[in-house]
Formats: C-alpha cells, sequence, structure tokens
C-alpha cells in the first residue's frame, strides 16, 4: 500500500519540480520571480525601511539610532500635524470632487464630439493631456506666475483688463488654499478625463437607443445610463486622485512653499520639511507612515463601495 | 527615401549622433560633461559641485567663464583628472543634508561646495579635512570676520575655503525717496510718502513668504538689535530674555510696515528676490531690501535713466544708533578625503578656479578685501559700498536646529503678517516648536 503511495506521489512531485512543471499554466512561479523580486526590492523593502524608522529616533545627523515608540508619540501628539491634516484633507476633498465634475464634463463633451465625428478632437484630448504630463515643480512656477498678487500677475492683469480690481490670490490663508487647490485640478483633471473618456467609450451605444425608444431625455439617459455604467471607473479615479494629492508636494514648494504660515502646508509638504529642515528622518517616517495608513483606509472604504456598488 | 540611401543614410545619423555625444562630453578632451581633466590622467579625484559654479551653468557667461577656468586648471594638472557630480541649483539644501550622510558613512566626493551655513555642522560632525597648511596665513587672515567665525574651527584650523559671498541691502528709487531712511520710522514714513507721490507703487518690499529668504534678510533687524539665536552649545534662545523683546520689535516692525499700507499684503507671499526685479522694471516699488546680486540684473534690465534713479544703503535699524547688520551667506569648498593629495588637489582647485576668478565670473562678492582691489569686476563704486556693508555682515548660525528655527519663524513671519497670529503667539509656538528639535537633535 505505502509502496503503492509512494509510486503514486513520484512522479507528481518530479513534474511540479521540474521546469516543465513550475512554468506550467497553473504553476506560475518562475514566471513570477522576476516581478516578485523587482517588487520586494524596490517596493516592499524600502515601504519597510520606512516602518522601520518610523520607530527608531534615526536623524540625518548621526548615524547611530535606537528603536522606540517615542517618535510616533511625539509626532501623532503635535497639535500641528492636526491643523496638517485639516489642510491636507480639504485640499484631497476639493481636488477629488473639482477633478472628477471637470474632467466629467469634459470626457462627455469630447465624447459626444467624437460620435459626431467633429475635427480636432485628438488635439483637443493631447492639450488636455499636456497639464497632466507636466511636471509638478513645473506646474507651481507657472502657476506662482499666474496666481502673482501684484498687479502685473497674469490673472490680475486679465482681471484689470475687464475692469476688475486685483485679487489677492496668495496673501491670505484661504484664497492661498484654494490657489493650490486650483493648480492640483487643473494638473489632475486631465487623467481624470482620460479615465472616465475610456468609461464612457465602453457604454454600450443600444442603451442610450433604447433609452431613446422609451423616451428619455439627455438628462435622464445621463442620470440613469451614463453614471450607474461609470461608476466602477469613478471609484477607481477617485482612487487615484487621492493617492496622487496625497503626495503632492512638488507643486505646492514653489507656489506656496507651504505659506503664509502654514496655510498650505499638507502632509507630503510637512514630511519633506521635518527630514530636510529637522533633520528627523525618524519623525518623517512616521509621517510616511500616517500618510500610508490614510490611503490605505480610503483605499479599502472605496473597494467596500465599489464591491457593494458591483453587488447592486 | 530609395532603398539604397537608406542604408548610407542611416549610418550618418548613427555617426552624427555618436560624434554629437562625443562632442558633448564623452570623449577624451580635457573638459567633458562629467570630467575636468584627461580621461587617462593617473590621479582622480571626486568633486561635487552647485551647476551654476560649472561649465554647465544656466548663466551664458558664467558657463563661459568656468569653462575657460576649468580647461585652464586641466591643462596645469596633467596628472589629475577631477571626476564631476553636479548638482541641480534647486535641489541643493537636500543635497547638503546627503552630502553630510554621506560624509558620516565614508562615502563623500573627495571635495565639494559646502553651503556656508552648514560649515559649523560639517566641523563638528568631523567631516571635514584641515585646508589651512595649503593656504598662505595671509590669504587666511585677510577673511572678513564674518567668515573666519565660520570656516575656522575651535582648534584655530582653517576646514572649508568660502569663496564667495552676499549681503542684503535697501534698495531705494531715489526720485522717490531722496534720502536713505536710518531707522524703522523713517522707512515706514518714506514709503507712505513714495505711495503718495506714485500711486502706482507699493512703498516697501521685502521677503515675507515661507522660505529662507524671509528669515535670513529680516535676522538683520534682530541682529542689529544686539539679538542672538543660539548661545554657544547651539541652544535656542531668540526667544528668551532681551532676546525675545528685539525678536518681538522685529516682528512688530514687519506688522507694522503692512498696517500702516507702507507694505502690501502680498509681502507675505514674497519667496524670491526677483520679484523686487519684476516690481522695479513694472515700475511699482519705491524700496525694496534685495541683495547685492541684484545691482547687476537691474541695471541690465532697466533703461539707463530709470537704473539712474535706483540707489543702495544699509538696512534701516529700530534706534538711530545700531548698527546697521546684514545677512551673509554664500558657498565654500571643503575637502572630505583622508588622502593628504586630494586635499591639496581640492585647495589648489579652490584657489585657481574659484577665489578672485570665480567672483570675477559671477560676480558674487569675495570674502577677502584685497580682491575686491584685485579684481577689475570689482572696481565699480557700488563695491566699495558693499565691501563697507560685509564689514557688519552675520552669518546665519551653522548649528544643526538652525533649519529648524528658520522653518519655525517663516511661519511665525507669514501668521503675523496675515493677521493669523499676534507676534507673541507666533514667537511662543516657533520657540516651543524649535526646542523641541532642538532637545530631539541633542538625545
Amino acid at each position: 500500500m505505502a509502496s503503492r503511495a509512494g509510486a503514486g506521489t513520484t512522479p507528481t512531485v518530479k513534474r511540479a519540480l521540474s521546469p516543465r512543471g513550475m512554468l506550467g499554466e497553473n504553476r506560475p512561479t518562475l514566471w513570477l520571480a522576476p516581478l516578485l523580486a523587482v517588487v520586494t526590492l524596490f517596493y516592499l523593502y524600502p515601504a519597510f525601511e520606512v516602518l522601520r524608522y518610523s520607530v527608531t529616533n534615526a536623524s540625518l545627523l548621526d548615524p547611530d539610532y535606537e528603536y522606540t515608540l517615542e517618535t510616533f508619540t511625539r509626532v501623532l501628539s503635535d497639535p500641528v500635524l492636526y491643523k496638517v491634516i485639516r489642510t491636507t484633507a480639504i485640499f484631497v476633498i476639493a481636488s477629488i470632487v473639482l477633478q472628477l465634475l471637470l474632467g466629467l464634463m469634459i470626457a462627455v463633451a469630447v465624447n459626444r464630439a467624437s460620435k459626431r465625428r467633429l475635427p480636432g478632437m485628438v488635439f483637443m484630448r493631447s492639450l488636455v493631456l499636456s497639464a497632466w504630463v507636466m511636471p509638478g515643480v513645473v506646474i507651481g512656477i507657472v502657476w506662482a506666475i499666474i496666481l502673482n498678487d501684484a498687479d502685473y500677475g497674469l490673472a490680475n492683469l486679465l482681471l484689470g483688463a475687464v475692469g476688475l480690481g486685483s485679487v489677492q490670490w496668495l496673501a491670505t490663508p484661504n484664497t492661498a488654499l484654494m490657489s493650490v487647490i486650483i493648480a492640483n485640478v487643473w494638473r489632475g483633471t486631465a487623467f481624470s478625463m482620460i479615465l472616465q473618456y475610456a468609461g464612457l467609450q465602453s457604454i454600450p451605444e443600444e442603451l442610450y437607443e433604447a433609452a431613446e425608444v422609451d423616451g428619455a431625455g439627455a438628462l435622464q439617459s445621463f442620470w440613469y445610463i451614463t453614471l450607474p455604467q461609470l461608476r466602477p471607473i469613478l471609484m477607481i479615479n477617485i482612487i487615484l486622485i487621492t493617492i496622487s494629492t496625497l503626495n503632492t508636494f512638488d507643486m505646492i514648494l514653489p507656489l506656496t512653499g507651504g505659506g503664509p504660515g502654514q496655510a498650505t502646508e499638507v502632509l507630503a509638504l510637512r514630511t519633506y520639511n521635518v527630514i530636510f529642515q529637522n533633520f528627523s528622518l525618524a519623525g518623517g517616517a512616521v509621517l510616511a507612515v500616517v500618510m500610508l495608513a490614510i490611503a490605505m483606509a480610503l483605499t479599502l472604504i472605496y473597494q467596500r463601495l465599489l464591491r457593494s456598488e458591483g453587488s447592486l | 527615401m530609395k532603398r539604397w540611401a537608406a542604408g548610407p543614410a542611416r549610418v550618418a545619423i548613427v555617426l552624427l549622433v555618436v560624434f554629437a555625444v562625443v562632442g558633448c562630453g564623452g570623449g577624451g578632451g580635457v573638459l567633458t560633461l562629467d570630467r575636468i581633466g584627461r580621461e587617462d590622467a593617473p590621479k582622480t579625484m571626486t568633486l561635487q559641485l552647485n551647476n551654476s559654479y560649472t561649465h554647465q551653468s544656466s548663466t551664458p557667461t558664467w558657463a563661459d567663464g568656468f569653462e575657460r577656468l576649468f580647461t585652464k586648471f586641466a591643462e596645469d594638472h596633467p596628472d589629475w583628472k577631477l571626476e564631476l557630480k553636479i548638482v541641480p541649483d534647486e535641489q541643493s539644501t537636500q543635497a547638503q543634508a546627503r552630502l553630510l550622510e554621506q560624509a558620516r558613512a565614508g562615502r563623500a566626493p573627495d571635495c565639494a561646495n559646502v553651503d556656508s551655513f552648514v560649515v559649523a555642522q560639517f566641523i563638528e560632525q568631523d567631516a571635514l579635512q584641515p585646508m589651512d597648511e595649503y593656504f598662505d596665513q595671509e590669504e587666511i587672515d585677510g577673511l572678513f570676520p564674518f567668515v573666519k567665525d565660520v570656516v575656522v574651527g575651535d582648534d584655530g584650523k582653517l576646514y572649508a575655503y568660502w569663496w564667495a559671498t552676499d549681503l542684503r541691502l535697501l534698495y531705494r528709487r531715489s526720485d522717490l525717496v531722496p534720502e536713505a531712511p536710518r531707522t524703522w520710522d523713517e522707512l515706514i514714513r518714506a514709503a507712505q510718502e513714495a505711495e503718495q507721490k506714485d500711486s502706482k507703487v507699493d512703498g516697501y518690499l521685502f521677503n515675507g513668504g515661507r522660505w529662507e529668504g524671509t528669515v535670513f534678510d529680516n535676522l538683520a533687524h534682530f541682529w542689529s538689535q544686539g539679538g542672538e539665536l543660539v548661545d554657544g552649545q547651539g541652544k535656542p534662545i531668540f526667544h528668551e530674555g532681551q532676546n525675545r523683546e528685539y525678536m518681538l520689535n522685529t516682528m512688530e516692525f514687519l506688522k507694522e510696515a503692512v498696517d500702516s499700507g507702507a507694505s502690501p499684503e502680498r509681502v507675505a507671499t514674497i519667496k524670491d528676490y526677483s520679484e523686487f526685479e519684476s516690481a522695479a522694471q513694472a515700475g511699482t516699488v519705491a524700496m525694496f531690501q534685495g541683495g547685492d546680486f541684484q545691482y547687476p540684473p537691474l541695471e541690465e534690465s532697466l533703461p539707463p535713466e530709470e537704473f539712474k534713479k535706483w540707489e543702495v544703503s544699509f538696512i534701516p535699524t529700530m534706534n538711530q544708533g545700531d548698527l546697521q547688520r546684514t545677512g551673509t551667506g554664500g558657498w565654500t569648498m571643503g575637502a572630505f578625503s583622508d588622502d593628504p593629495e586630494k586635499v591639496e588637489m581640492c585647495a589648489e582647485f579652490t584657489k585657481e578656479v574659484y577665489v578672485g576668478e570665480g567672483n570675477q565670473v559671477t560676480g558674487q562678492l569675495p570674502t577677502n578685501p584685497e580682491i575686491f582691489e584685485q579684481e577689475k569686476k570689482f572696481q565699480d563704486p557700488i563695491y566699495d559700498t558693499f565691501r563697507e556693508g560685509l564689514k557688519e555682515g552675520e552669518a546665519r548660525p551653522g548649528v544643526p536646529v538652525y533649519p529648524e528655527i528658520s522653518n519655525q519663524l517663516q511661519i511665525a513671519i507669514g501668521t503675523v503678517l496675515t493677521g493669523e497670529a499676534t507676534p507673541e503667539e507666533a514667537l511662543d509656538e516657533a520657540a516651543d516648536a524649535s526646542m523641541a528639535a532642538y532637545e530631539q537633535q541633542s538625545n
């Protein structure tokens, strides 16, 4: 019996260990190995290092450090952190809402125009996308020129030309945050539009035709067909906008530097400041972990929402 | 294209690309994109430089000047090749933090540009090698006092050579403000009068945005009262005793400038010296606190009759008799290698490329009054004013906590200017955060 059992399993084991077995359709170990290696080396290891540094008191000024939870306590009990989180929340929520709405509006317009074969749509899409491919630093500098509070700032020049007075775009805490949101929305709307445009293209034309036959108007078609069909894309879009906006600091640095005062200092910028001004590697790592936790929590919430939408 | 012509055309394109790459630095000349000296030179030194101070500078005259100096240096030292690591100018803050980390791990370049305000940190961390035996004693003794305070360690050794500096001054349009204001009150009054004379102008502009320039420029007001940011151990004391009063006076003056209308609210957003030049070109500013380095661009950008209106003077103080202090910054060269031959080569490179010659190329002020007399560039009478101003120069304290003090004071000035906090509240918050950073760094 035993010898029969042994005789029965040996070929299976041999097959599993053979190159053919490992590369077989149901055993993709070897195929995945390079990907696993890349993910481990370039994603998991750095993430692990950030987690490790967050439970130390490491500084850029001293090679020695100890493992401690004190940095966590110190950073999390700093009242400034909650002010920064509030600013970040406003920045992220406003960016999500505006990027979704504007992206959807442009996507619907481009989709309609494409269906009617209007000329210049490829140019239009490329033009909108050019904002997205621009580096954040460049966008920050460009918007700093546009929103310069002086009378010779571009936006104020335009307002002056139509007889309106200059606006203090960056000089007060509220307008500065609004200006940073405008710049971020300008950058992110293009990507949002592309995603939603792709979603619109995948909606079967028959649905609209059936709705038309049933006497539905444009608004009803949009509400009962377009939006429900777009929900999965909208959810993915929200996740991507959230993550990219949470990580934004390259654009804010040249635009406001986080000021006036701390009015536009978001979590990512604070992390940068803690590491490069305060030389606190551990403090920066704690903030990075906080950002990671927020991004993961939001992603899980969105995913759950997406699943429940799917089940409907 | 015909098939018979396609092959040779491809070869020609490939050759063109190869020649272009070789011409741009891939070849065997004495100066390439990443090397000074011949490729086959027997001795090697690694060298980290800011982009501005190389032949790749974005300012064409600087690029040409350094190309000439680097080429001459390579020809004069045929046994050496200097392998270049060039740091983009906008990354210089991170690069300095990274350099310190590399030095601690023994991986720093042999020789590098070191920001003058972090030199003390590098000395404290034993990252820099003494260079004094490669400089004449007169070259060291002749340095401005504020320079020696930074680059000479407690043991009397020279740990870096500070070759380029700058200072802050008050620029004014003499048609609107004929007399240089001496005190803060006179400055505010003069600004208001200028605005009455020409409704288009802002009376007085200064850096008030979230960046280092805001603190660095306005520290002159604090220093002129006798204020000190840190004590001998590097502990923040700007919020204690007399210093507290001096710092509050400074913040109140800045707030008063905005509240009185002498300065527009938008000073809270100014985080770039070029803002002042733009305002001068647009004819919308009567006075601004800027750097000496803005004088040549102003001269170039303004029509001669407009430029003639501009004059510079020292920064006004709270009281008539106070010293007119000014913030000074700039760049040094430091050696990190343990190899004495490389330390010597670093000193030679500094002397032959940057000291005097480099000042001539960039127009950045020398750190030794004698060079003002020797170099042709500095014969314009305006440089006499700059040289005089440097006598009251004050460098930022080169202590590890300074960047955080600066960060906190930037926030404090911003919140005071926008009315979010009173000077007292802003100062208390800045003090708490700076002390927390200090204690954390001391542990």
